[in-house]
């Protein structure tokens, strides 16, 4: 069956397969949770949700926003369910509200609540927010939006898996359109494609590493990337 | 969904308007967009659903008659009420009035009854006996800052067209039968401006709301009166800047009641 | 409360119709659209016959104050009001005990299709307002509170689809108008259902029906929610259409923005939409149902 768009509770398949994300079982048939859009290609059967918060998982590469300063440390917001907590001791510089910083999921708990390491403070620049749940779709198949966004727009590019993306210099207007193109179609076909021919770049083949490189610059204590104090613009 | 990321960003707000920029691009003196969809609600007598940029309010009348108070035995009343329902932002919580609720409903019934606006022995029925009293209640709901202006054109687009319901010999309302309607000797409207980063801007957002130091209101009228007017937040402002607000409102308002009319 | 009766009361087995010409199993006009409310996590307008909700669903999110906050599931606390201009005689501000009851009952009928063992410690605020009504103002409620809750993307077993059925001038009816509430012999039940497994999640009652009238009156509560759930689905899904993506779809996306000078483009968007949608009239985009 090709892609569907689903609501909670509809009907992906009354065959045995394979459960992916965002279904359940009852009765032996296999139901959406969610309003999203249905994948039943294969042996397996998922959803790949429209609409909803961030969902942390270890080892995530997030932005966060400081919502609160208390004497033990700041409480961050996600655009999870629950905010997350970093302890004073854990940041270099003192955090303000409003502050945005770049940090990794060490854990989850049972409650769902992310506890973060490699805390940085991003400074300067612009944030710009999509629908958490659509957040792949900027990364793309390894790295391959992301890498599209770089070149195309020539802006300094950090991607949460959370929804948000830091941008610095290059062309932020037309990443901001960028954005919300990819935002508004995430769920239909052929969108990296199709940003890939807007661009007229040509990416490598498909073996290409996840030029991921700002999670090689969370890793590290030191790096110049990660410096960005001395250079540019401090929020105020 | 909302981006959470500039709620909290106000320091961004105020560097822009310490050089005179806004984050959505506006002009210091620009309002928002804005747009009235009139007499929607069958059951009151008078309905606005007003946007202004994002900021969304439903407001409406309902007509009632009543004993008039003893020291005004020939006029009728209005009332009005606000309430900031957690449908508009997730700040707001359901409970006793906020005082922000009350302020908003208190100014935009001063702009409202201040100017005189209403003609209170129109709404007489019957002198000792029965007046009507007009209930206007507006609701947010959705909430990008300035519920001031968005109540103040809701109230005046409701009772720019509100019908009087008819009554019986025992002034009792008879259900879907209407008898004329309310007469308006003058339109007020409220503009608010706030400080941010000493610069004066009119029509605030939420982040705006929220990096302001003071804020003001001034209701003006169609035929050069001001009606009221209400200082709010901490902050200070000079008595320079207190009368540019003043006559900008003037100039803003005329605009939107331009606007309104052909709506 | 006072009754508009003319001075023969109808009788519509006799007349095969009913006082606003619909036919016994017809709903009124529904039309639903979502994603209304920016701030709300998600959000539903809905419009049923002359009855007018808004309704809105923030969560899951930390449940203050922290005692109601539970440690193995997210706690549904859903809210009904009545705007004081939505009714005929104007409604004083503050909850009644009827706003308290159908604000249980409505959490209730909620909490059993919410997955939530998927989101310990957290509270999902639903919050409906009435702005019009005129019967069924509980059951157009929740059919909104459904949508907004997919909105969200909140993970749920199934929708929830609603709607008032009963008794009213000799005859068994499906969405009674508050003419027919106001029958003599009228019986007013609401019924909600999850649409898949038919199970009732909120069923209520008010008049005298016998088991044999019961049994004509949950079958046609059953068909009249799977008609409200037809429509459900179409204001959920019909922002999304699947379509192959080419680049000219993101030239035009991107020079639209240009001619703008506000941020957001979409912000604009919808201003301009909303305005000449005001200008049309009442026109909705949404579907409407008419048997």
């Amino acid at each position: 069956m090709s892609k569907k768009v689903v609501v909670p509770g509809e009907l992906i398949s009354s065959e045995r397969k394979k459960l992916g994300g965002n279904v359940y079982v009852a009765n032996g048939k296999i139901y959406s949770k969610v309003l999203g859009v249905s994948d039943t290609e294969g042996d397996s059967a998922s959803v790949v949700p429209l609409e909803g918060k961030y969902s942390p998982k270890v080892d995530d590469v997030i932005l966060g926003v400081v919502t609160r300063v208390v004497f033990a440390g700041y409480g961050i917001n996600l655009n999870a369910a629950t905010e997350s907590f970093i302890s004073t001791k854990a940041m270099r510089d003192q955090l303000r509200v409003g502050d945005v910083i770049m940090a990794k999921v060490e854990s989850v708990d049972e409650l769902k609540e992310a506890d973060l390491m490699f805390p940085r403070r991003l400074i300067g620049g612009d944030v710009m927010e999509i629908v958490p749940v659509r957040s792949p779709r900027l990364i793309g198949k390894n790295g391959s939006m992301l890498e599209l966004l770089r070149q195309g727009t020539g802006c300094e590019l950090v991607v949460g898996k959370n929804g948000r993306i830091w941008a610095r210099n290059g062309n932020i207007e037309l990443l901001r359109k960028m954005v919300a193109f990819i935002e508004d179609n995430a769920y239909k076909s052929n969108l990296t494609n199709a940003v890939q021919d807007y661009f007229g770049i040509k990416l490598p083949e498909k073996n290409m590493p996840m030029r991921n490189a700002q999670e090689n610059e969370v890793m590290q204590e030191e790096s110049e990337v990660i410096d960005y104090s001395n250079e540019g613009e401090s929020h105020e | 969904m909302r981006s959470t990321v500039l709620e909290y960003d106000i320091s961004k707000v105020v560097e822009l308007a310490r050089n005179g920029k806004r984050v959505d691009g506006r002009a210091l003196d620009e309002m928002r967009d804005f747009s009235v969809v009139k007499n929607k609600f069958k059951n009151a007598e008078g309905s606005a659903i007003v946007k202004l940029g994002d900021t969304e309010v439903m407001g409406g009348i309902k007509v009632l008659v009543d004993k008039p108070y003893p020291d005004s035995p020939d006029e009728g009343a209005i009332s009005v009420g606000a309430e900031l329902l957690p449908l508009a932002h997730g700040d707001y919580e359901f409970g006793p009035p906020s005082m922000d609720e009350i302020e908003v409903a208190r100014v935009v019934d001063r702009g409202l009854r201040e100017s005189k606006a209403i003609d209170f022995a129109q709404l007489c029925v019957k002198e000792g006996e029965a007046v009507r009293v007009a209930f206007f209640d507006f609701y947010a709901i959705n909430s990008d800052g300035n519920l001031f202006d968005a109540g103040s054109i809701a109230a005046l687009a409701s009772f720019m067209d509100a019908k009087l319901p008819k009554l019986d010999e025992k002034f009792k309302v008879i259900k879907h039968e209407y008898d004329g309607k309310i007469q308006l000797k003058r339109l007020p409207l409220l503009t608010t401006f706030v400080k941010v980063g000493g610069k004066i801007m009119v029509d605030p957002t939420y982040i705006e709301e929220k990096a302001a130091e003071a804020r003001f209101s001034v209701a003006t009228t169609d035929d050069g009166y001001m009606s009221a007017m209400q200082k709010g937040m901490g902050g200070s402002f000079t008595l320079e800047e207190v009368n540019y607000m003043i006559e900008t409102g003037f100039k803003v308002a005329g605009e939107v009641r331009k606007k309104l009319q052909k709506m | 409360m006072s009754k508009e009766m003319k001075e023969e009361v109808p009788d519509y087995k006799k007349s095969k119709k009913r006082l606003d010409g619909r036919k016994m199993e017809e709903l009124r006009p529904l039309s639903i659209k979502v994603g209304v409310i920016p701030n709300a996590d998600g959000s539903a307008y809905l419009e049923w016959g002359q009855n007018k909700v808004y309704a809105a669903v923030y969560g899951p999110r930390e449940a203050l104050p922290k005692h109601t906050q539970n440690p193995y599931k997210a706690v549904i606390k859903a809210v009904y009001r009545m705007a004081g201009f939505s009714v005929p005689d104007r409604k004083r501000p503050g909850p009644n005990r009827r706003d308290h009851e159908i604000s249980k009952v409505l959490s209730e009928a909620l909490d059993k299709v919410v997955f939530t063992e998927q989101f310990p410690n957290t509270e999902i605020s639903v919050i409906v307002e009435v702005a019009d009504s005129n019967a069924g103002s509980r059951v157009a409620c929740l059919s909104a509170a459904a949508c907004a809750l997919a909105d969200a993307g909140i993970p749920m077993k199934d929708l929830v689809s609603a709607v008032g059925v009963g008794k009213a001038f000799n005859e068994i009816v499906l969405d009674l108008n508050k003419d027919e509430e106001d029958a003599p012999d009228a019986v007013d039940v609401p019924f909600a259902i999850m649409p898949n497994s038919e199970e009732i999640v909120l069923l209520q009652m008010d008049g005298l029906l016998t088991p044999k009238e019961w049994e004509a009156v949950s079958k046609l509560g059953l068909a009249g929610c799977k008609q409200v759930y037809e429509v459900q689905k179409k204001a959920l899904t019909e922002r999304f259409q699947i379509k192959e993506l080419t680049k000219a779809d993101v030239a035009k996306e991107v020079s639209n923005g240009v001619e703008e000078k506000k941020e957001s483009k979409k912000e604009v968007k919808e201003v301009k939409e909303e305005k000449k949608d005001d200008k049309k009239g009442k026109e909705d985009k949404s579907k409407k149902v008419r048997k």
